[in-house]
């Protein structure tokens, strides 16, 4: 018995055997992450589109890329995708810790309250936009209707005036993912410790200094990784735009995936929309890395 | 040690990625596909050759018992029609047929990507009368002259109106069969011209005017399409035709920026204000419903929607709508607007199923199933079906239809390769200036310049 237990020992101390049950989950991930990843950055080198009825690549190095520089949509979908980050992100992050500071209560209105607020995550976001495209409807629409009620002018409808079509899109992601934010800032908040509540009251704090300089402090790690997760798919965001406005009116709300849906799917041009696909996949890595060095420097 | 070995496999692994990342998909050679591209041509008759025998052979009915086709359909009204007739071709002859609905978009992206990977998911497909081009061009649809020359006197093929040939034909062939024929016609409130003592309009003028005088107390002139894509950039293009302009110059090189056309983009923003306001953001749907509620008094569209004005389940306005094929522009030569869809094959399909998709294609645009086909919320594309005394009396506005087909113009729309370049720079563009972002000129600039950047 004794001798089984040792050899069971050498065998996992012994490196090959190590990586042997190691193997598994390394190729998964070559073949679920860093094939693909590779692939895509070998056919944004060339000019490869799939309605070529000759079906040739030709290399063409970088030039997808500088194409994507020099064309004037890439880098205005670029500038409303920023704004459409900066605004939900922002927006999401302060109504999430809200909701959760007024809901993490354990009462029989908090529970329910909190069940609720969940749904909205529970309906895939396509959906949620064609819900929401109706509701904006200027001529039959509900939200639009009220609006006139009270005496406010919607003109073409929140979705098809040039003002408020971005607004009436991050409205629509707020209502969706705010409660995701709620429910990760619920859990940081039940996890913290109640000591230094205690001292504070015990010195004399107010609550919201209680707030201010316990609270916050505490949930930052909480906070960092719900930010980046919103950052991350916000950035991404592309259902709830399809659905909603396609991207107008004009081009008001086309954000940057939903200009490359545009070039790979009705283009059909798979080398530069895979380009463009890398230039956002940069964009959203250096972001991650510039939120947590910040974030690490500020816990020191 | 161990770290070093595990890094070297791990490099070891990501190199093999890398690798095959790069050569996983290598350039084709151009001279594969051509032999490829050969083969339909080259192949097809002597498929067709051992089908063309089985009738005289072997009369018994169901030659093609136990076929198993896939149809792609758009959701347009005549899947009604579809959903109707399917089951009684199976029972006639064993095949079987299961159809998708899908909408406009997700239909072209489906169709697409199987066409692309040579999948054969969808053996039958409805065919927009502007992908015609683009799928002869690349091969993706199965020509259908053989089958036509060998079928010729099963067909009947002058009975079918000249106009709806141009839903598959390119270059001379077939690539799709006529199916449902459109045309661009203007439906008008009987009631509200009366009381307002109007004439339904002849001329876009006149248009234009009527649509002025009848935009009063919360009622509007005209529903439009004004959504961006596919739905504003189409009614765009039917009104530059409607006016004599075109979206191609002499050469057919794309020209969308020409005087003339800025100043048919100017007449369409100004109908605009005649619209309700939410039209910028109308698509096919919306516009329907803003005239089955009677919210508006004009809307031109396509001539299938007519039967459901009648409809009491889906309109508020039964029995008020009349028809006039879509008025021109005043001095110039009446054509109408011709559109729809035609069916076609997949090249990528067995053989067995592309003959068994081709009896189904017979069957459904036979004069007597034809009939049928109306009567379910199809559209006409036989001479015989729109003079049919039956279908006259059911459907009193066929002579105004029989009119427009006539004079139809199925080619306002460029049937190219490129249409789906053209119509995407269009629909955002056009939706810009409407809303106000672009003025007509820059608007009509930026498309053309969107459009020479994608067009290789």
């Amino acid at each position: 018995m004794k001798s089984l237990t040792l050899t069971f020992r050498r065998f996992f101390r012994d490196d090959g055997h190590y990586l042997l049950l190691l193997s598994p989950l390394l190729i998964f991930v070559v073949a679920v992450a860093i094939y693909p990843l590779f692939f895509s950055f070998r056919i944004s080198l060339f000019d490869y589109r799939l309605t070529d009825p000759n079906q040739t690549q030709t290399f063409v190095g970088l030039k997808n890329y500088i194409r994507a520089f020099s064309d004037t949509v890439v880098i205005d979908s670029l500038k409303t995708t920023l704004v459409y980050v900066l605004g939900t992100v922002t927006l999401e992050l302060a109504l999430g810790l809200g909701l959760a500071m007024l809901l993490s209560a354990e009462t029989q209105i908090a529970r329910v309250l909190r069940s609720f607020l969940i749904m909205p995550m529970a309906i895939p976001p396509l959906v949620v936009g064609l819900v929401w495209k109706a509701l904006y409807n200027a001529d039959f629409g509900v939200i639009p209707f009220y609006m006139k009620a009270i005496g406010l002018n919607v003109g073409r409808g929140p979705l098809a005036e040039l003002k408020l079509a971005m607004p009436a899109v991050i409205l629509v992601d707020l209502w969706q993912w705010t409660p995701l934010l709620m429910v990760i800032f619920l859990a940081g908040l039940k996890s913290l410790p109640t000591e230094p509540y205690e001292a504070a009251v015990v010195d004399g704090a107010s609550r919201w200094q209680s707030f201010w300089f316990i609270t916050l402090p505490l949930l930052k790690p909480t906070a960092l990784v719900a930010l980046l997760l919103r950052t991350m798919q916000s950035f991404k965001v592309f259902d709830t735009i399809y659905a909603t406005t396609a991207g107008g009116p004009g081009s008001v709300t086309t954000v940057l995936n939903f200009h490359i849906y545009t070039v790979g799917m009705t283009f059909f041009d798979m080398g530069y929309a895979a380009a463009l696909a890398n230039i956002l996949l940069v964009v959203i890595a250096v972001l991650s890395v510039i939120y947590i060095m910040v974030l690490e420097r500020q816990q020191l | 040690m161990r770290s070093k070995t595990l890094r070297m496999l791990l490099s070891l692994v990501l190199l093999a990625a890398f690798v095959a990342g790069i050569v996983g998909c290598a350039p084709a050679t151009t001279e594969a596909p051509k032999t490829e591209e050969a083969k339909p041509a080259e192949v097809k008759p002597t498929e067709a050759k051992p089908a063309e025998e089985k009738p005289t052979e072997a009369p018994p009915a169901k030659p093609y018992e136990g076929v198993e086709l896939t149809l792609a359909s758009m959701t347009d009204q005549y899947v009604a029609a579809f959903r109707y007739l399917i089951p009684l071709f199976e029972e006639e002859t064993g095949i079987k047929i299961t159809m998708d609905e899908l909408g406009y978009v997700d239909l072209y992206q489906k169709l697409t990507a199987d066409f692309v990977g040579k999948t054969a998911q969808y053996d039958l497909m409805t065919v927009d009368i502007v992908w015609s081009g683009e799928y002869a061009t690349n091969g993706y649809t199965l020509p259908l002259d053989d089958f036509m020359a060998r079928d010729k006197e099963e067909l009947q093929l002058d009975d079918i109106m000249p106009v709806a040939w141009t839903l598959g034909e390119y270059e001379g062939k077939h690539y799709a069969y006529p199916l449902a024929g459109y045309a661009n016609v203007l439906n008008y409130r009987k009631d509200l011209l009366e009381a307002a003592g109007i004439k339904p309009p002849k001329t876009q003028e006149e248009l234009l005017e009527a649509a002025k005088a009848l935009t009063k107390d919360g009622q509007y002139g005209i529903a439009l399409l004004g959504a961006k894509g596919s739905a504003v950039a189409q009614d765009y293009m039917a009104w530059v035709q409607q006016h004599g302009g075109s979206i191609l110059d002499k050469d057919g090189k794309v020209a969308v920026n020409t005087p003339e056309n800025v100043e048919i983009l100017k007449f369409f923003g100004e109908l605009f204000k005649y619209a309700p306001p939410g039209s910028t953001d109308y698509w096919w749907d919306q516009r329907e419903t803003a005239f089955r509620d009677g919210m508006v008094a004009m809307m031109e569209g396509w001539s299938i929607a007519r039967a459901g004005y009648e409809n009491p389940e889906i309109s508020k306005i039964v029995g008020k709508v009349d028809i006039e094929p879509a008025p021109v522009a005043e001095g110039m030569e009446p054509k109408y607007g011709f559109g729809g869809w035609g069916i076609g094959i997949n090249a990528s399909s067995d053989p067995e199923k592309q003959e068994a998709a081709w009896v189904f294609i017979k069957w459904l645009t036979s004069p007597e199933i034809q009939k049928e086909w109306i009567r379910h919320d199809g559209a006409p594309i036989r001479r015989s079906t729109l003079t049919d005394p039956d279908l006259n009396k059911e459907y009193p506005w066929f002579p105004k239809l029989l009119e427009a087909f006539e004079k139809g113009d199925g080619d306002y729309r460029p049937r190219i390769p490129e249409y789906s370049i053209i119509q995407d720079a269009l629909g955002t563009y056009v939706n810009a200036y409407l809303v106000g972002q672009e003025t007509a000129e820059s608007a009509l600039q930026k498309a053309q310049a969107q459009i020479e950047a994608n067009i290789k």
